[in-house]
């Protein structure tokens, strides 16, 4: 099992809230290694989130969800 | 920030944002052929201002992803004389509205030269450019203006509605060897900051292919009448056509994805099945794609139309920066219903 975190986008403010903007996959896929699952934002900085594993999908905050930066936004079984 | 995503076959799906399958094609021509560049203003570390080119910087590096000066005159001729010289540069006009500044580069000498030569210089060069309006960006940031430059000879014009057709253009339009005007809605980008589209992102094969470059398409079947649309307008009639089935109304949905070439042989073989027709342009009312759209059909048979056709336009005002009065003009849900309605009304 492999956790997706919210990734660490803002150092000034590292207990800062984003927002999960986007899932690319759905609850319960199957995804590859590597795949974009989700885009993510910090104060309007983007950032990519690719799946660190291959596996099933799932998601823990929903999408325009707020989320803490390094939080877990989704596991891969 | 990966340009190309590598997702093996055993995914379950490999969705991508329109404005991320557009950076796809643009990524795997520029690997497979390197006088491909990009070239505009904030194409570089920012990566387009509507994520057009997102990454590229990064992967391909300064001496093939220039950020420009702001004179859309002097990059857009830059480009021209690039792509006579054996360049195929994309470069980006970052608002359509500003085509007025450059407009002499575009029309003048990327359209005529290969007229001009006999056909025998090759302009191979693909102006983007965002259009569309709904999100409160005023007069001078919320046109599209397709038709105009459709209007004059000499450049195919391509306009994506999702990311599947937005990545398959593309590279046709790079492969091109004549200029081809790419234009993107800001509404169909799926971009995280602006209004959400489920419609804007979509299954993307990972692999290159091309969309043949003036072959509309049937983005959904139906026979009591036909609604004819391009780009951010293709969402919204879709939608229309989902909430009117419930009613029993079946919308047939063209999608053009090319203003030029024009596919009048998809628009008049819908029209003859169902007899009634609704074009949806968010492109200004008079003396643009709607009238061209209706004489496709009527030049070649006016006994096919079982009633007047109607038009949702942007009547002939510049678009209000007010939400309210924006969303007056625009081609709204709302709009095209009423238009649908009023057609299947008409004897």
């Amino acid at each position: 099992m492999a956790d997706i975190r919210f990734p660490q986008l803002s150092k000034d403010d590292p207990d800062a809230d984003g927002v999960v903007s986007t899932w690319f996959v759905n609850d319960g896929e199957t995804v590859a290694d590597g795949q974009l699952v989700a885009e993510v934002a910090v104060d309007k900085v983007d950032q990519e989130v690719l799946a660190p594993a291959a596996g099933t999908i799932t998601v823990a905050v929903a999408e325009g969800a707020a989320a803490r930066q390094g939080t877990v936004i989704a596991t891969i079984d | 920030m990966t340009a190309t995503l590598s997702t093996p076959a055993t995914a379950t799906s490999r969705r991508l944002t329109t404005s991320k399958a557009m950076v796809e094609a643009i990524s795997q021509e520029m690997i497979a052929d390197p006088s491909v560049i990009v070239l505009g203003e904030d194409v570089g570390a920012y990566g387009g201002i509507f994520s057009s080119t997102t990454g590229l910087l990064d992967t391909f590096g300064p001496t093939r992803v220039l950020d420009t000066p702001i004179s859309e005159t002097a990059f857009i001729g830059l480009a021209t004389g690039a792509a006579v010289e054996g360049m195929r540069p994309i470069v980006e006009l970052m608002f359509v509205d500003f085509m007025g500044v450059c407009l002499d580069q575009i029309y003048n000498h990327m359209a005529k030269i290969g007229y001009e030569s006999g056909g025998n210089v090759k302009v191979p060069v693909v102006l983007t450019t965002a259009v569309g309006g709904g999100y409160s960006d005023g007069a001078q940031h919320s046109q599209c203006l397709w038709g105009t430059f459709a209007h004059l000879p000499g450049m195919k014009v391509v306009v994506p509605s999702n990311p599947y057709d937005a990545k398959g253009l593309m590279t046709a339009a790079i492969r091109d060897d004549g200029p081809v005007i790419y234009m993107f809605h800001k509404g169909v980008m799926g971009l995280p900051w602006m209004a959400k589209n489920r419609r804007s992102m979509g299954e993307v094969p990972q692999e290159s292919y091309e969309v043949e470059i003036g072959k509309a398409s049937i983005a959904r079947r139906g026979t009591d009448v036909t609604v004819v649309a391009l780009s951010l307008s293709v969402h919204h009639s879709l939608d229309v056509a989902e909430t009117l089935e419930a009613d029993g109304v079946s919308v047939e949905v063209v999608d053009l994805r090319s203003v030029v070439p024009l596919d009048r042989a998809t628009i008049r073989e819908s029209v003859a099945k169902t007899g009634r027709l609704v074009v949806v342009d968010e492109d200004y009312l008079s003396f643009g794609l709607s009238g061209e759209v209706i004489a496709s059909v009527v030049e070649a048979d006016p006994t096919v139309l079982k009633a007047a056709p109607i038009r949702v336009a942007v009547p002939d005002v510049p678009i209000p920066y007010a939400r309210e009065l924006e969303y007056a003009v625009l081609p709204t849900p709302a709009r095209i219903t009423a238009a649908v309605r009023d057609v299947l009304r008409r004897a």
